[in-house]
C-alpha cells in the first residue's frame, strides 16, 4: 500500500517535472496572467485559438498576488501579458520595472487613443467613473453643471455612498483629481467628500448603486458598466428593478470631461512568448473582440467604429464628453499621493 | 552516546523539518531588506487600525464559538432530546463551510434588494423592505462567518472531553445540592477547560490567518495588512512590524495552548474507574428548548449557507453548464491525495525519527516546524516564491544551472510543498498522538525479538497507528479542499479548484456564479465529514 503511494508520488512529480522541460518546445501558445477574470474573456480567448492556433495559457487571481509572481520569477518569467482592469495596476507595474516595450505595431497604434497607451500596456476595453443619482431626490437643478469636485460641496451631505479607499478605482479617480488639480486641493476635497457620506463605505459598485436604489442615499459613485449589468437581468429580477430607480449622470461635461479607465494588457519583461502577445493584444482590439466586450461585459469600446451595448446607449447615453487629455499613465504615478490623502482624510 | 543515535531516521526527520522551515525563515529574513518610503506618516495609524480590528475580531470571534461550541457540545452530550442523536455528528457538518462561503451567503441574503428582500415581497407582497433588513457587512459580517465556519473546533474537543468526564464527579456535584446549571459552572466546565481552551486557540489560530471572509468585506487586519503592503506596496519594513504583532499573538496563543495541554494529561487520569454516564432525559419545554438550540446552530452554520447556493443554483442554472465540474473534481481530489501522501509519509518518518533517535535538537526543530499552521497561508505563499527566487538566482545559478524557478513556482509540485509547510503540524501532531500511545517497550520487544528498526515500523507500528492515519487523512483533505490562498497564488495555468473558482467569480461581483463550486465544495467536505464523525462516533463506542 505505501509503497503504491510512494511510486504514486514520484511519478506524479515527474509528470509535472517533465511536463515543463518538454513544454519549453513549443511556441504556439501564449501565458495570460488575467486579473480580470470575466467568463466572457474566456470565451474570447477561445476563439483566438480557434483562428491563430495559438493556445491561451490561463493564470486567473487576484491581481496583487499575480504582481508579485511575475515580479519574482523576473527573468524566467512565465507570464507574457498581465490582463488587469485598472491602468492604475499597469502604470504601477511599469513603475517596477517588470514590463517591455514592444506593443507599438501599426494596428495597436491606429486603434488606440494615446493617452490610453503607452509602449508596454495598452487599455482594451473602456469605462468610466460615474455619478448614479435617485430622480425622486435629486433635482435637476442640483446636479447641473455637477463635477468630481463637487462631491465635496456641503450640500451632498448625508447624502453620499462611495466605496472604500483601498478600491483601485478610487484611487486612480482621485489619482486622476491630483494631476488635474494639485495634492493640496485634492486632500480638501477628501475631506469634503468623507464629510458628505451617507455611511461608512462598504460594498462594491453595485452595493453603492442598490443603496440609492433602496434610499440609503441620493448619490452614488460607481463604474458605467455596473448598472448595465443589473438591467440585463443577468443578477435576478429584485436587481433589475432596483436599477430602473437610478440615473446615470456624468460628471464634468463643462470642462475636462468624465473620468475614464480602463482594462489594460501589459506586456511583461522577458516575457517567452512575445510575438503571440502582441497578436493577441491586437485580436483583443478588432471589432469582433471589441463586440464581444460591449455586449458582455457592457465596458466602452476601445476602437471607433463598434458601438457599445444597447443596454448601456440607451440607459446611460452616448454622448458624453470623456476625459481624453488626463493621461493614464498618471494613475500609476499619483496612487501613492492619492492613498495618502484619502487615508489623511479619514476614508476609511 | 550521542553518535549511535545518528541513522537515516535521524538524517530524514531532520531533513523534513528544515524543508518546512524554509519558508518560515524566509518570512523572516525578507523583512530585513531595504524597502519603500511610502506612507510614512500614515503608517501608525494603519498599525493602530489592523492591531484594534484584529483584537476586535478575535475576542468577538472567540466569545461566540465559545458559547456555540461549549453550548451545544453541553446539550447533546448530557441531555436526550428528539433529534440530540443526529445532532451530535451534524454539528460538525458546518466545517464543510468556509467563512468565505459563509461570507457571500450572508451578503447574498441580506444585501438589498438580497434573497430575503424576494422572500418577504413574496410573503407580504411589494413595499421597499430594504431599509428594514439587517445588514451583516463589514465587521460584524466578519464575526459571524468566521463563528459559524469554526465553532466546530470548540464543539469536538468539548464534546470529547464532556465523554470522558467522570459521572462520579458530577454525581458529587448532585449529591452537594448543586442545580443542574450550578454543577455546569463549577463541575463540567472546569473540568472541559483544558480541552475548550485547546479548541479556542485553534478558532484563534484561523481567525488571526483567515484572508477570504476578511478580504470580502475588506477589514484591515494584521493579515490583510501584510498581504496589502507586502504585495501591493512591496513595503517589507513595514510587513514586518505587522507580522512581529501577528507572530506575538500567534506566540501567546501558542503558550497558552501548550500550558492547557499539560492540564489536559492531568484531567484525562480519571478516565480510569469510569462510570458509564446516563444522559438525562428532557421532556416538555426544556427538550423543547434544547432542540431549538441546536436546530438553530445546525440551521445557521450549515443550512442557511447551503441553501443559499442552492437557491442562486437553481435561480441561474446557466452557471452549473458553464461550470467543468468533473476537472474541478478531478483537481481537487488530484491535490488531496498527492498532499495527503506526502504529508502521511514524511510526518510518519519524523515521528519515527523522533523516537528512535530521541535527540534534543530535533525534537526541538520538530516543534519549531509545526509552526507553519500559525502562519497565513497568502503569507506562506509569497515567501515560498520569494526563497525560490532568491535560492534560485544566488545558488542555482552560480552553478551554472537552468533555472529550477518554473519546477516550483506555478506547479503541482510547488503546490504540494507549501501545503505540506502549512498542514504539516496537522499530520505531525495527529500521528504523534497515535504514537504517545505506543508504549516504547513495545519498541524494546520488537529488537528483541530481533526486528530491525524498519520492521518495527512497518509491521507494529503502522498497524497500531492506522486509526490515528485514517482522521488525520480526513483532517488535511478537509483542509486542502477549503483551501483557498496558497492554490489562488500558487497553482499552474489553467488549473482551477471549487474553491479558486468561486472566490474567481465572487471577486468579481458574481457571486451567484460563485455560488455552484461553492455548493459543491460544500457537498465533497460533508461527505468527508459524515465518514470522520461516524468514525469518531465508533471508537467513543456511541
Amino acid at each position: 500500500m505505501k509503497k503504491i503511494g510512494i511510486i504514486t508520488i514520484l511519478v506524479s512529480f515527474f509528470s509535472v517535472f517533465a511536463n515543463y522541460v518538454f513544454a519549453d518546445g513549443h511556441s504556439m501558445e501564449v501565458n495570460v496572467f488575467n486579473a480580470r477574470h470575466y467568463k466572457a474573456d474566456a470565451e474570447l480567448y477561445g476563439k483566438f485559438t480557434n483562428k491563430t492556433g495559438i493556445k491561451v495559457n490561463l493564470i486567473n487571481g487576484k491581481s496583487g498576488a499575480l504582481e508579485k509572481r511575475i515580479i519574482e520569477e523576473g527573468a524566467d518569467a512565465t507570464a507574457d501579458l498581465y490582463i488587469t482592469a485598472d491602468a492604475g495596476r499597469c502604470g504601477a507595474m511599469d513603475a517596477k520595472g517588470t514590463l517591455q516595450g514592444g506593443l507599438t505595431s501599426k494596428a495597436i497604434k491606429a486603434a488606440v487613443p494615446k493617452n490610453f497607451r503607452t509602449s508596454k500596456w495598452v487599455g482594451i476595453a473602456k469605462r468610466a467613473r460615474i455619478i448614479y443619482y435617485s430622480p425622486e431626490r435629486v433635482t435637476g437643478a442640483e446636479l447641473s453643471g455637477m463635477t468630481y469636485e463637487g462631491l465635496a460641496d456641503p450640500k451632498w451631505k448625508g447624502r453620499l455612498v462611495i466605496r472604500k479607499s483601498s478600491n483601485i478605482y478610487n484611487k486612480s479617480l482621485v489619482a486622476s483629481l491630483i494631476k488635474n488639480n494639485g495634492k493640496a486641493a485634492t486632500a480638501a476635497w477628501a475631506e469634503g467628500v468623507v464629510a458628505n457620506m451617507a455611511r461608512t463605505p462598504t460594498g462594491n459598485d453595485r452595493a453603492q448603486i442598490m443603496a440609492v436604489a433602496a434610499g440609503e442615499a441620493d448619490i452614488a459613485v460607481a463604474n458605467t458598466y455596473y448598472l448595465a449589468l443589473m438591467l440585463s437581468g443577468k443578477k435576478g429580477a429584485e436587481q433589475q428593478e432596483a436599477a430602473k430607480k437610478v440615473k446615470a449622470f456624468f460628471p464634468n461635461q463643462n470642462d475636462r470631461g468624465t473620468h475614464m479607465n480602463v482594462s489594460c494588457a501589459a506586456l511583461v519583461k522577458g516575457a517567452p512568448n512575445k510575438d503571440n502577445a502582441v497578436k493577441l493584444v491586437e485580436f483583443l482590439l478588432t471589432p469582433e473582440s471589441q463586440e464581444h466586450f460591449t455586449n458582455n461585459t457592457f465596458e466602452f469600446p476601445m476602437i471607433d467604429g463598434v458601438s457599445p451595448s444597447p443596454l448601456v446607449v440607451n440607459n446611460l447615453g452616448l454622448d458624453f464628453k470623456q476625459d481624453m487629455k488626463t493621461k493614464l499613465a498618471s494613475y500609476g504615478k499619483n496612487q501613492a499621493a492619492a492613498v495618502e490623502v484619502m487615508t489623511a482624510a479619514g476614508w476609511k | 552516546m550521542f553518535y549511535k543515535n545518528l541513522n537515516i531516521w535521524f538524517f530524514l526527520s531532520l531533513l523534513i523539518s528544515f524543508v518546512v522551515l524554509i519558508p518560515i525563515l524566509t518570512v523572516f529574513s525578507s523583512f530585513f531588506e531595504n524597502t519603500s518610503n511610502y506612507y510614512e506618516v500614515l503608517k501608525n495609524t494603519f498599525l493602530k487600525e489592523y492591531i484594534l480590528n484584529s483584537i476586535f475580531l478575535l475576542i468577538s470571534v472567540l466569545i461566540l464559538t465559545f458559547l456555540l461550541g461549549t453550548g451545544s457540545a453541553y446539550l447533546v452530550s448530557f441531555y436526550k432530546f428528539p433529534g440530540s442523536d443526529f445532532f451530535k455528528w451534524a454539528l460538525i457538518l458546518s466545517f464543510a463551510v468556509p467563512p468565505y462561503i459563509y461570507a457571500y451567503s450572508l451578503t447574498a441574503f441580506f444585501e438589498n434588494y438580497g434573497t430575503a428582500f424576494t422572500v418577504l415581497t413574496f410573503i407580504f407582497g411589494e413595499a421597499n423592505y430594504n431599509k428594514n433588513i439587517p445588514k451583516f457587512d463589514g465587521m460584524t459580517g466578519a464575526i459571524l462567518s468566521i463563528s459559524f465556519s469554526l465553532y466546530a473546533y470548540v464543539y469536538i474537543l468539548a464534546r470529547a472531553s464532556f465523554l470522558y468526564q467522570s459521572q462520579n464527579l458530577i454525581d458529587l456535584g448532585k449529591n452537594l445540592g448543586f442545580s443542574k446549571l450550578k454543577s455546569f459552572y463549577r463541575v463540567i466546565l472546569p473540568g472541559a477547560r483544558p480541552a475548550i481552551v485547546a479548541g479556542l486557540s485553534l478558532v484563534a489560530m484561523e481567525t488571526l490567518a483567515e484572508f477570504g471572509a476578511v478580504d470580502f468585506f475588506s477589514i484591515n487586519t494584521l493579515t490583510t495588512g501584510i498581504y496589502n503592503s507586502w504585495i501591493a506596496f512591496d513595503d517589507l519594513a513595514f510587513a514586518n512590524q505587522i507580522s512581529f504583532f501577528l507572530l506575538l499573538f500567534i506566540f501567546l496563543l501558542f503558550v497558552l495552548e501548550k500550558l492547557s495541554r499539560r492540564k489536559a494529561k492531568y484531567h484525562f487520569n480519571t478516565r480510569e474507574g469510569l462510570k458509564q454516564k446516563e444522559k438525562i432525559q428532557l421532556s416538555g419545554s426544556k427538550s423543547f428548548f434544547a432542540f431549538t438550540v441546536c436546530f438553530l446552530i445546525f440551521f445557521l452554520s450549515f443550512l442557511f449557507p447551503l441553501s443559499q447556493m442552492l437557491y442562486w443554483t437553481i435561480k441561474f442554472p446557466e452557471n452549473l453548464f458553464d461550470l467543468q465540474i468533473t476537472d474541478l473534481l478531478l483537481n481537487t481530489l488530484y491535490l488531496v491525495i498527492l498532499s495527503s501522501l506526502a504529508l502521511i509519509i514524511f510526518s510518519l518518518i519524523s515521528n519515527y525519527g523522533n523516537r528512535v533517535s530521541n535527540n534534543k535538537t530535533l525534537n526541538i526543530l520538530s516543534t519549531l516546524s509545526i509552526s507553519g499552521y500559525a502562519i497565513p497561508g497568502i503569507i506562506l505563499a509569497v515567501a515560498f516564491i520569494t526563497f525560490i527566487a532568491w535560492f534560485d538566482e544566488n545558488i542555482i545559478k552560480s552553478f551554472g544551472f537552468l533555472s529550477i524557478k518554473k519546477l516550483f513556482i506555478g506547479s503541482v509540485l510547488g503546490l504540494v510543498l507549501v501545503y505540506f509547510v502549512r498542514f504539516y503540524s496537522l499530520a505531525f501532531n495527529g500521528i504523534k498522538s497515535g504514537y504517545e500511545k505506543i508504549n516504547i517497550s513495545v519498541d524494546e520487544s520488537a529488537y528483541l525479538l530481533g526486528f530491525s528498526k524498519r520492521k518495527t515500523f512497518m509491521n507494529i507500528h503502522i498497524p497500531f497507528l492506522r486509526n490515528s492515519l485514517l482522521f488525520v487523512i480526513i483532517l488535511i483533505s478537509l483542509e486542502i479542499i477549503r483551501e483557498l490562498p496558497i492554490t489562488l497564488i500558487l497553482r499552474p495555468f489553467n488549473f482551477e479548484t471549487f474553491a479558486t473558482t468561486a472566490y474567481i467569480s465572487a471577486s468579481e461581483d458574481l457571486l451567484e456564479a460563485a455560488a455552484v463550486p461553492s455548493l459543491f465544495l460544500i457537498l465533497i467536505a460533508s461527505f468527508f465529514i459524515i465518514i470522520t464523525s461516524k468514525y469518531i462516533l465508533k471508537i467513543n463506542n456511541e
